[in-house]
């Protein structure tokens, strides 16, 4: 893909436009980063729309509040860890399945955002707001390396810390973890609150890049960051991958969008090129991995 | 047969019928003229695109497995039926089995993938989820939107046999035939081997692909048909057509009692979760409710039903 | 655990009781219907209808779904027929699908009023017209002609591909191009799927492909602020915003200079003039063949056949933009 783009729109590598593909794209990084850990540990976490457009909400009424903005953006991170923590609760302290749990919250989150807001957005926030008062240089280059320090920083502690190996072996084999130490349901609570918190920081990196802030963001945010986890390599099934794979598969379909634009495709195929990809990546990966045996499904 | 869970899955369409019970005495007394056999009619159509969908989900879900993509595959059907019936002269019978064919389509792709590519069933479709709303927003522009359909199939989704709305039938059909595969065919307890181990289901011998093959088929089929009568019932078909529809019918197989695991579940437990939503989200808003409510209890069922599914196999289990 | 989920859901259901009216009351019940409740466009329509309901005595209910859906629609006005309410005022999203539902409601003897974007003609006793796919068209078109000049290249960004107020507004600025303004090219059109930061995404990349460009027109309410904030960190001062969208969202913007231009009208005249609309309806003070109907603070209105019309298109630029509030 890359190769096309080269020859017939060498404009879409000009330092400007991967900038700001690097700058739109740092905030699904960080979310990718959190649903990586939830997928290995062998759950799952559709309800991120629905927490992003909450925290975004809450760090803009912070700031509006009189709060210092840094302050206001770690509320954000705090509110989304709260709500992530809510699905962890309900995961690992009741066993229930991630999927509809999350489903249930994805809903309730939404709808009773939707309920308190009444779609009005978070405007007239004080002028620190938008790029944490940085200016707009400053700003922009700032978020991406927000979001690779943030990636650095986990891929790292996924290897080498130990709790970042016990979310590996709980999402291999719970029982096997638990006998080997690993308290698999804090681990899970666990995996949730980063993943609340991550789409936390997410929003607010979203957020500070405008003047006021959307109270209906994120719709959709789960089905891109899963697909980018996913196209990473990361084995649904858990307890395989790595956050490398994840750094590619937003990359890649980060890189879809502007590509297809580039390239000049009408806009009504964009979803039906994303899909296909999503497909033949996964297919590609069932395809490496065939000759070591039977692949669950 | 004893199913293998025995008693714990008569308690949980109990629970059900119980909630149905307390949901149509609440209503009644709060909203206005909700007993009523016009609003009965009414929320009867009404459940009939999800219901189907959700039936055919039933059987999915059983097997362990999952099928994002049926309300992208609706809207994909709905539009080729447009399309052939207003700018390609097909006539109104053959474009909705066109319909239903274009169903059959997206679900053999699904099954495809997930029964002999062996992809997991949750990527696999959030693919196609992606990909099917993308190619009806591609045939379509975006801007097409197919109308001016012939009365007399406009009398599927809209018109009555006496107090019944002609839909209703087709779900009744619908929920005959998915009943007797689960429930009274060797076919059934096979998904339900498969939704408990699939690994112990292929040494049993049970042909697991040639199973998940049909069930995925079926899906596609049901999101076909589905098509058809949602065309019928709003007289228009435009590639928006059944956005979000994949989540309340799951939501309606959970709550009927399924476990989203595989290995268990029941066509009256998905029936029972249907009526559940449909009488709260209709009762709601006869009680002047703002719609974001119908919302939130959704989800707050939604946990309830779960949460009671694991205390009474936590029970069973000792 | 399963008590605690049967208690949660008995907590919520006690909510309800305590918190609802049930019956309805004496006097007009107006049962009044967004396209979505969650956009702040209709939003500020509510605040005007619910002030003219204080002056007459007139019960609103608001209802609708929270995101577009046709389907949602139909149901929603199904369940207000067997509510029984006197009037149904709609903001269509659908006009086929809507139609028939509408008419039944008629056949029941409830009138039906549209707004903002109308139904088929025989499914509704009057529409409330705020201005129509045309003049919107042509007002828009006519700001972008007169930042380009007579020739010159600019880009929509819409709502969603599949919205159909703003896939009219499309057909009608192609109509008014070819006619007027054969120098102008329209280059591509970007949905935004009525969110903020995909528009930003959007125009970003569309600076980019098409350099060209030198006019974004952004016709959603969210596309506004997203395009223009776009426009305004990529620094391309030679590149300005036009489009449809509330003046409140459009504010920083216009002073910045960035956006030139939004069209609109009043949204709170309009959900004040539905409510009167529909009362003077029910009331059977407007009939077909009325040429006028007083409107409270508005004063007498204009009605043109089958439409109440609200007046033209309104254009807000960093002069004027201060004096509202929506």
């Amino acid at each position: 893909m890359l190769g096309v783009l080269a020859a017939v729109a060498p404009g879409f590598f000009g330092p400007a436009n991967l900038r700001d593909i690097l700058t739109g794209n740092a905030p699904v990084l960080v979310a990718a980063i959190g649903m990586t850990l939830v997928i290995l540990a062998r759950h799952i976490d559709i309800s991120i729309g629905s927490q992003f457009a909450i925290c975004g909400v809450a760090a803009g009424l912070l700031a509006k509040a009189g709060l210092p903005i840094p302050l206001a953006g770690l509320g954000a991170v705090a509110t989304g860890a709260l709500l992530g923590a809510l699905n962890g609760w309900l995961v690992a302290g009741l066993g229930l399945p991630s999927i509809v749990v999350t489903l249930a919250t994805m809903v309730m989150l939404r709808e009773g955002l939707r309920w308190a807001t009444e779609g009005v957005w978070v405007q007239d926030l004080p002028p620190g707001f938008q790029w944490l008062g940085l200016g707009q240089d400053a700003g922009r280059l700032a978020i991406p390396i927000v979001a690779l320090a943030v990636f650095v920083l986990f891929a790292w502690g996924l290897r080498y810390v130990a709790a970042g190996r016990a979310v590996y072996a709980t999402g291999s084999d719970a029982e096997a973890a638990r006998l080997a130490g690993i308290r698999p349901r804090r681990v899970v609570f666990g995996v949730f609150v980063a993943m609340g918190a991550l789409t936390g920081l997410a929003a607010l990196l979203t957020a500070i890049q405008f003047i006021d802030v959307q109270t209906n963001a994120g719709v959709g945010l789960e089905l891109r960051v899963i697909a980018a986890v996913v196209v990473g390599g990361t084995a649904i099934s858990g307890g395989r991958g790595r956050l490398a794979g994840t750094l590619l598969g937003v990359a890649l379909l980060g890189l879809v969008g502007p590509a297809l634009t580039f390239l000049g495709t009408e806009a009504y195929w964009d979803r039906a090129l994303q899909g296909l990809i999503i497909l033949v990546a996964v297919a590609a990966d069932a395809f490496e991995r065939r000759p070591s045996g039977a692949v669950r499904g | 047969m004893a199913e293998p869970s025995g008693r714990a899955f008569l308690t949980h369409e109990h629970v059900l019928a119980v909630l149905v019970i307390g949901e149509t005495a609440l209503f009644a007394a709060l909203g206005s003229h909700f007993l009523s056999a016009g609003n009965a009619a009414e929320v009867a159509r009404a459940s009939v695109e999800i219901g189907l969908l959700a039936l055919a989900l039933t059987p999915v879900i059983v097997t362990g497995g999952i099928d994002l993509s049926v309300g992208s595959l609706l809207g994909l059907s709905a539009v080729v039926m447009g399309a052939a019936f207003r700018d390609h002269g097909v006539p109104i019978g053959a474009a909705a089995l066109l319909a239903v064919a274009v169903g059959a389509a997206g679900g053999g792709l699904n099954a495809a993938l997930i029964a002999r590519l062996r992809l997991p069933p949750l990527i696999v479709t959030l693919g196609t989820f992606s990909l099917f709303r993308g190619l009806a927003e591609g045939l379509t522009g975006g801007i097409q939107n197919y109308s001016d359909f012939p009365e007399r199939f406009l009398f599927l989704g809209q018109g009555r046999f006496g107090p019944l709305p002609a839909q209703v039938l087709v779900l009744a059909g619908a929920a005959v035939l998915v009943g007797l595969l689960l429930h009274r065919m060797a076919i059934g307890r096979s998904l339900r081997a498969i939704g408990y181990s699939p690994e112990g289901a292929r040494y049993a011998g049970i042909p697991v692909g040639r199973r998940l093959l049909l069930v995925y088929l079926l899906s596609g089929v049901a999101a076909g048909l589905s098509a058809v009568i949602y065309v019928a019932r709003l007289g228009q078909a435009k590639a928006d057509a059944g956005t979000g529809f994949e989540l309340t019918a799951i939501t309606a197989v959970v709550l009927g009692g399924t476990s989203i695991f595989g290995g268990s579940g029941t066509v009256h437990g998905t029936l029972l979760g249907l009526l559940a939503l449909a009488l709260l989200q209709n009762g709601l808003r006869l009680s002047d409710q703002p719609a974001e409510l119908a919302g939130i209890l959704t989800g707050v069922l939604l946990l309830g039903a779960i949460g009671a599914r694991s205390l009474l196999s936590e029970r069973k289990r000792g | 655990m399963r008590r605690a989920g049967v208690g949660l859901l008995a907590v919520a259901l006690a909510g309800i009781v305590s918190g609802c009216g049930g019956a309805p009351k004496d006097g007009l019940t107006v049962a009044m219907m967004p396209k979505n409740k969650g956009n702040p466009y209709f939003v500020s329509c509510r605040k005007g209808a619910e002030e003219a309901a204080r002056e007459l005595g007139v019960r609103v209910l608001w209802d609708g779904p929270t995101e577009t859906d046709a389907a949602k629609q139909n149901e929603v006005v199904e369940s207000w027929i067997t509510r029984g309410v006197d009037v149904i005022a709609v903001s269509v999203e659908n006009k086929e699908a809507i139609s028939t539902v509408l008419r039944k409601a008629r056949g029941r003897g409830i009138k039906v009023v549209t707004w903002d974007a109308d139904a088929e003609e025989d499914a509704r006793d009057f529409f409330v017209n705020q201005a129509t796919p045309r003049g919107i068209a042509e007002a828009l078109v006519g700001h972008t002609a007169r930042l380009l000049g007579d020739k010159g290249e600019f880009a929509i960004i819409t709502a969603s591909l599949t919205a159909a107020n703003q896939n009219d507004w499309i057909k009608h600025i192609k109509d008014v191009l070819a006619e007027k303004y054969p120098g102008l090219t329209l280059v591509e059109i970007r949905p935004s799927d009525d969110d903020r930061k995909r528009a930003f995404d959007e125009t970003q990349t569309l600076l980019k492909v098409h350099p060209e460009v030198k006019v974004v027109m952004a016709i959603a309410s969210p596309a506004v602020p997203g395009a223009a904030e776009a426009v305004k960190q990529s620094g391309r001062r030679d590149v300005k915003v036009t489009g449809l969208g509330l003046p409140k969202d459009a504010k920083p913007y216009l002073h910045d200079g960035v956006l030139d231009s939004v069209v609109l009208w009043n949204t709170m005249d309009l959900g004040y003039l539905t409510i009167h609309s529909a009362a003077a309806l029910a009331k059977g003070a407007l009939k077909p063949g009325a040429t006028t109907l007083p409107a409270g603070r508005l004063k007498t209105v204009e009605v043109r056949g089958d439409n109440v019309l609200l007046g033209t298109p309104f254009t807000f630029t960093r002069e004027n933009v201060d004096q509202f509030d929506f």
